[in-house]
């Protein structure tokens, strides 16, 4: 038995690998950054290098541990954040089917993410942010065997390519009306299809990974797909958003690593008036202080993981884990950028990259505006929008975007 | 493993700190800081407990309970006190911090003499906190000329037989005037450098060794910070610490310097100590009040403040625990302990000026806890290095070369 002590000591397994995903990343990922990103997409050879990891299976057979998870995803996003969220095919879906599904619609909806013949992953998505102003919400309307769903869902990550899309709709009653929806196979490109692709996005950051709209238009979805979250809807889907905070998390971590280990060489080999740039007080001051943002930022994020592999998954903790790493991994481009000076704002360098997927990412399934909520909520115990069902769920008002 | 669980003796530890922090010290925190002092049988009753949350203070050899902090663990018996210490000190320090600071016993005065003394000095210096009343050891490195650029002290010792005679005044001496006795930093020869610095115990009732003024302070009132005067001071040679042979090399300074590495991690655990007691004061504040017929929750910029402020101090004591962590494993972690303090007394000031802030005028009466609170944190970002130095140790470390600042 492993006795309980605080320690920051990874195992061997863990060690063995990030070392793995670290070298993927410095071969392969960062060769390829602006390849992928101008392209839109991964080269086949690149998801494949990445799918001998195994670390997809072990995702679909039952889930990485929390802190397995938290290393890998910060090494990705080091690697190259955009990359790092195309190759993770299953998305949020995996974790959600678990939390949501019955354990028949985990056997049969997870095959769909599964390795098919052409040896690619299926992918999953999320779809909650609703359409632009002035239309209304997704609505589920139960009718004999099922539920029609009608609406727009709007910067839905993987959408033109999923296999498998988990769709938030309103109910009546409930949690704040809230359900959740399975559709399985690939939305139509069809502008008839009652469940097709609107508009692609083009993105700020994270080109590498397509987002578009879903377009639902009385779509037929059959009850045995409707995910019931078992008896607590409400908690299960905190707990879904939860874990995409920390997916999230590890990603700004590992952007924010990034972005300070340029800053910190690039200073050291740029000279000004007669020595290193980095020799000047305030350049050194602020590496000193991203240094430290960095730093807080993974621990909070391992604490809160740790904390999910002993069972006690904390929103509050998951949240400001977020939230901090949000701000780090701004705070860490940001002043990458303006320490390269004019090359900061080259495209030769990947500051500019990471300044602006650094934005992007405080985007992905919610944003830091609501981790703070979601941590106010549990430290006072109330919603501060005042609704007591909804503290700790992106609420129809303050949606995650990009999810 | 990774892991962020207590195990049962950190555990234990948190629990009866707390409960001492609660029942005795919460409750006399205002008067004795309007007092300017704690009353002694306080801290008698506090320093039963020696030996509980401050355990591990006293080495082994002279009846205590090994291992401490400051003390270099051997890699295969791991220890747990630099953890438990920042554990515990929080929670004292939740309670009242002065009264932490002038807890009996060799305080920052203990990692030199445990780091540098020889063993018969070990057992010679600590054998008198077994004696019954109030003994304290302290720490004098500070001058009126040398604060920050601690390689600048001009304190002189000089070797006069079997004695050293020293000249010079310190100042913000904590538990100076108290101490049975104090580890001096002196110079051989200013223009020597850190090759020229010295490490002496010099005790209560030395010939030309006196105590100057005590300080009347912003806040940690009930915490004794005083001048020490050296008038020629007869310190017999067998209290320069570690003996002659320390000293080929840099050594002295390095052993002032190694002192902060579990210190510095204590000290950010003071500080988080004040600012977790600030921040619950503001959440109970918000939560239980109300604005025009509003609950103050509802207020989103309140909110939103409570919660940066609770994920601040989370990441803060993340620091601290990291770089206790290093000092049990025996890895160096200066660079660590100095984030830690760097960011925790950044992240301490910043809750109770927002303490201050969300309790409006109840927050500036001297009626009020958090008035105290914001008095006595602003020390955390000064003492036992300045923000900007430990910025520039961080910085140090992570470049390849240091600078020359
Ligand atoms: C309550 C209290 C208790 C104390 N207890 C003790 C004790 O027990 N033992 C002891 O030895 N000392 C003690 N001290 C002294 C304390 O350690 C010093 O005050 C501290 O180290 C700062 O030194 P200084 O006050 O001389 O400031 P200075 O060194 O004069 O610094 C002035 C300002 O300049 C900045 N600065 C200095 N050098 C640089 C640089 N290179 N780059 C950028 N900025 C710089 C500093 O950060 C600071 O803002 C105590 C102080 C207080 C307030």
């Amino acid at each position: 038995m492993h006795k309980a002590m605080i320690s920051f000591a990874l195992d061997d397994d863990q060690r063995l690998l990030q070392d793995t995903v670290r070298r993927f990343c410095r071969e392969v990922l960062r060769e390829q950054m602006r390849r992928h990103e101008q392209q839109g997409g991964l080269l086949p050879e690149v998801e494949q290098a990445f799918a001998e990891l195994g670390l997809i299976d072990l995702e679909l057979d039952e889930g990485l541990p929390h802190r397995t998870a938290a290393l890998v995803h910060e090494e990705l996003a080091w690697g190259d954040p955009g990359a790092a969220v195309a190759l993770w095919t299953p998305h949020l879906c995996a974790g959600a089917l678990r939390e949501l599904g019955t354990p028949e619609q985990q056997a049969r909806l997870l095959a769909r993410l599964r390795r098919g013949p052409d040896q690619r992953y299926g992918r999953g998505a999320v779809a909650y942010a609703e359409g632009g102003p002035g239309q209304g919400a997704t609505v589920a309307v139960p009718t004999r065997g099922g539920y029609v769903l009608s609406g727009t869902k709007r910067f839905v990550l993987h959408a033109p390519q999923a296999e498998l899309t988990i769709v938030f709709a309103q109910l009546d009653g409930g949690c704040q009306g809230m359900g959740a929806f399975a559709i399985a196979g690939r939305p139509a490109a069809d502008p008839q299809g009652s469940f097709r692709l609107g508009q692609r996005h083009e993105l700020l950051g994270l080109r590498a990974a397509p987002a578009g709209e879903l377009v639902l238009q009385e779509h037929l979805v059959p009850e045995e797909d409707r995910l019931r979250g078992g008896d607590d809807f409400c908690a299960a889907a905190r707990r879904v958003f939860a874990r995409a905070q920390l997916l999230t998390a590890a990603r700004q971590v590992g952007l924010a690593r990034a972005a300070y280990e340029l800053a910190l060489s690039y200073t050291q080999d740029r000279r000004a008036f007669g020595k290193p740039v980095a020799h000047f007080q305030a350049v050194a001051f602020a590496l000193a202080e991203v240094h430290m943002e960095v730093e807080s930022a993974r621990w909070l994020l391992w604490q809160a993981a740790a904390e999910a592999d002993a069972g006690r998954l904390d929103l509050a903790l998951c949240a400001g884990a977020a939230a901090h790493a949000c701000e780090a991994a701004f705070c860490a481009a940001d002043w990458c950028v303006q320490l390269l000076g004019g090359a900061g704002f080259m495209e030769d360098f990947p500051a500019e990259k990471w300044l602006r997927e650094a934005k992007a990412l405080a985007l992905v399934g919610g944003t830091p505006q609501l981790y703070e909520q979601i941590v106010a909520a549990q430290v006072l115990g109330q919603d501060p929008e005042g609704n007591p069902e909804g503290a700790g769920l992106p609420s129809p008002r303050l949606q995650p975007f990009l999810t | 493993m990774i892991d962020f669980s207590l195990s049962p003796q950190q555990q234990i530890v948190r629990e009866v700190a707390h409960q001492i922090a609660q029942t005795v010290l919460r409750p006399g925190s205002l008067q004795w800081d309007q007092q300017h002092r704690i009353p002694d049988e306080v801290l008698l009753q506090l320093s039963m407990l020696r030996g509980g949350f401050t355990q591990g203070e006293v080495p082994e050899e002279v009846g205590g309970e090994g291992e401490g902090v400051g003390a270099v663990p051997d890699r295969r018996h791991r220890s747990q006190a630099n953890r438990i210490a920042v554990l515990g000190a929080e929670e004292l320090a939740w309670g009242d911090a002065s009264v932490l600071l002038s807890l009996p016993g060799p305080g920052l005065g203990g990692p030199p003499v445990r780091s540098m003394g020889t063993p018969e000095q070990r057992r010679r210096f600590f054998s008198v906190f077994q004696q019954p009343g109030l003994h304290y050891g302290a720490y004098a490195l500070t001058e009126p000329g040398a604060g920050s650029d601690v390689a600048g002290i001009q304190t002189r010792c000089r070797k006069q037989g079997r004695y050293y005679l020293l000249s010079g005044r310190k100042c913000y001496i904590t538990n100076g005037a108290r101490a049975d006795w104090v580890v001096v930093f002196a110079t051989v020869d200013p223009a020597l450098g850190r090759a020229g610095h010295r490490a002496f115990v010099v005790e209560r009732g030395t010939p030309g060794f006196s105590v100057g003024k005590i300080e009347r302070k912003m806040g940690l009132r009930a915490s004794e910070t005083a001048e020490l005067i050296f008038e020629e001071a007869r310190v017999p040679e067998e209290n320069l610490l570690g003996g002659e042979e320390y000293y080929r090399g840099k050594e002295g300074f390095v052993g002032a310097m190694q002192t902060f590495d579990s210190t510095r991690p204590m000290v950010a655990a003071v500080g988080l100590g004040i600012a977790r007691a600030a921040w619950e004061a503001a959440r109970d504040f918000v939560r239980d009040h109300y604005l025009l017929s509003r609950p103050l929750p509802r207020y989103a910029q309140l909110a939103a403040q409570l919660a940066q402020d609770r994920r601040l101090l989370d990441a803060a004591r993340l620091l601290c625990w990291r770089a206790a962590w290093m000092a049990d494993e025996g890895l160096p972690n200066s660079k660590e302990a100095s984030m830690a303090k760097a960011y925790a007394a950044r992240v301490a000031l910043r809750i109770c000026a927002h303490a201050v802030d969300i309790l409006g005028a109840h927050g500036l009466q001297t009626s009020q806890l958090v008035e105290k609170w914001y008095r006595d944190i602003k020390v955390f970002d000064i003492f036992e290095g300045t923000g900007q130095i430990q910025r520039i140790v961080i910085s140090r470390r992570i470049l390849r070369e240091p600078p020359s600042f």
